[in-house]
């Protein structure tokens, strides 16, 4: 559903991706591992159109949408979880799940259903509906950031880090909505991470990311097992 | 001394409200686009002269249809310039837009001389006479002032609350990348929210022709006080923005009790010097320290 053809981004003169192509198909989960810099999140950014590459072609379910401004593509389907969240600090948990419903028009009474399944999905944003984002712990502000995600219904939502400075235990409930979202919503997922183990095991196929390239990519089942990953990025 | 303590309070409250619509008007733009609108003063003459100049004058219409009319320009107007100016200055150096800006208000300072001329136009019969409260006569315009103005915070506060354009204005003035992956069209939502801020200075235009008269200069003093009024209260947030306001308006016209009147405009400024020495993130700040201090002092109990 989502092809991202040779697209090369630049920040000024520096190089931040280079020729590097991806795709996702139907409800699948696709991971993309790397380094700091490697350009992960950069290429998220492209896609969304937030940043624009300079050369190369993004095309979303048959529609090229490589210079199509980003609050259409969000229109469109696909939805990104920023890497830190990025969470409305100053309005309560119910305002921002509200707010990420907003491409997609919704009487009052779809609108209510749509937060009691993401309550029903993440109870500790029902106790904290009233509060305000910003004084929730960082774990609870991702478990906020996804749900944001999910109120637009989208058809593919990418997470970038979700994992970042979150303890060991959150970072397992993290993973486990993720995949439930795959599969028990039906969403494709595009996963960037930096925790690349978990990465490789939820998803079905991965990128290896190296200096703005692909390195390496294939099913992320015989990756986990390949010797230059292993030491690379699982540290074994 | 009850009446003159009376007249002094009505009218003191009715510029510290102005002095809160015009905090509000250039948070409003502070808040979307990250810029401070140093044109805001011309463009409440602006405001005042196309009320009363065209609306009024030339257009011989009624009080409240020219109200209407020139505040529907003034957003037109508003939306112009954001696409012009505003939006795409969003992203650069704070000197260069605040050269821009300033540069904005000389350019409608000179363009008002050549459509309107440099005389001081006076509406006629508007909001004028004077009201007996309780024993005190107290100007109508300055109670017309006080209920236009909370009629308007109101509104803005339904519209920010409430509605989804505001809710998105909202958005934007947080953070901008995350409410474009909303879905927020986040250039459309500056443009509306300039649109509000010229529409509400032209309501400070409106408003306040019956006290200056419209004439080149009707705003200089009310721009640079609405700006203590934002300072005192705590920048960028709207609430404090007008309680900065009011407390100015009403000190001020107290003052004018114990010194001279013509230390009435020092007094405002001496405030405004007083808070950014001492309270530089205004009574927004002080309010936080005390609640700090509270649970601090909880906590060593407990403890």
């Amino acid at each position: 559903m989502l092809d991202v053809e040779n697209i090369s981004t630049y920040y000024g003169n520096a190089c931040a991706l280079y020729d590097v192509s991806f795709s996702v198909t139907e409800n699948e989960i696709v991971s993309i591992i790397g380094a700091n810099g490697a350009g992960k999140s950069t290429l998220m950014k492209s896609v969304m159109g937030t940043v624009r590459p300079r050369e190369g072609k993004i095309v979303y379910k048959g529609k090229d949408i490589t210079h199509v401004q980003t609050h259409k593509i969000v229109k469109s389907g696909i939805v990104y979880v920023p890497e830190g969240r990025d969470v409305f600090t100053k309005l309560s948990v119910e305002d921002n799940l509200t707010m990420g419903a907003y491409s997609k028009p919704a009487k009052a009474k779809e609108l209510n259903a749509l937060h009691e399944e993401m309550y029903e999905m993440f109870p500790r944003l029902k106790e904290r509906r009233k509060q305000m984002a910003g004084t929730l712990s960082g774990g609870e502000q991702q478990m906020l950031a996804i749900a944001r995600g999910l109120m637009s219904k989208p058809d593919l939502i990418m997470f970038d880090e979700p994992s970042l400075g979150l303890a060991p235990i959150i970072v397992d409930e993290v993973f486990d909505r993720i995949q439930a979202i795959n599969k028990r919503m039906g969403i494709s997922v595009v996963l960037v991470e930096q925790n690349a183990f978990m990465a490789l095991s939820i998803s079905s196929r991965c990128y290896v990311l190296e200096n703005g390239k692909v390195a390496m990519q294939g099913k992320s089942s015989e990756l986990i097992d390949d010797e230059t990953v292993k030491s690379a990025y699982l540290g074994m | 001394m009850q009446a003159v303590i009376l007249q002094l309070a009505v009218s003191g409250i009715a510029m510290g409200f102005v002095y809160a619509l015009v905090a509000i008007e250039y948070t409003l733009i502070w808040n979307a686009c990250g810029l401070l609108n140093f044109s805001h003063e011309k463009i409440i003459t602006m405001g005042g002269y196309v009320f009363v100049g065209t609306c009024l004058f030339q257009l011989g219409l009624p009080n409240i249809p020219a109200i209407v009319l020139a505040v529907i320009l003034l957003a037109i107007f508003g939306i112009a310039i954001a696409a012009l100016i505003f939006i795409p200055l969003r992203n650069s150096t704070r000197l260069i837009a605040v050269v821009a800006t300033v540069m904005l208000g000389q350019v409608i300072n000179e363009g008002v001389i050549l459509i309107w001329g440099s005389v001081a136009l006076m509406p006629k019969n508007f909001l004028s006479g004077v009201s007996q409260i309780l024993g005190a006569t107290v100007s109508k315009s300055y109670v017309y002032i006080i209920i236009v103005s909370i009629i308007i915070i109101a509104v803005l506060q339904f519209i920010l609350k409430k509605t989804k354009i505001g809710k998105a204005m909202t958005c934007v003035s947080q953070n901008k990348t995350a409410a474009s992956l909303m879905g927020i069209n986040v250039k459309v939502s500056m443009a509306i929210t300039v649109a509000i801020s010229f529409g509400i200075c032209c309501i400070i235009g409106v408003l306040t022709a019956p006290i200056f008269t419209v004439k080149q200069q009707m705003s200089t003093m009310i721009a640079l006080k609405g700006f203590c009024a934002g300072v005192i209260g705590g920048f960028g947030n709207l609430p404090a923005a007008i309680a900065g306001g009011l407390i100015l308006g009403v000190v001020e016209n107290f003052a004018g009790l114990i010194l001279p009147s013509v230390f009435k405009d020092v007094v405002a400024f001496a405030l405004m010097v007083v808070f950014m020495l001492f309270f530089p993130d205004g009574l927004v700040g002080v309010k936080n320290r005390i609640q700090k201090h509270i649970a601090k002092s909880q906590m060593e109990k407990l403890s």
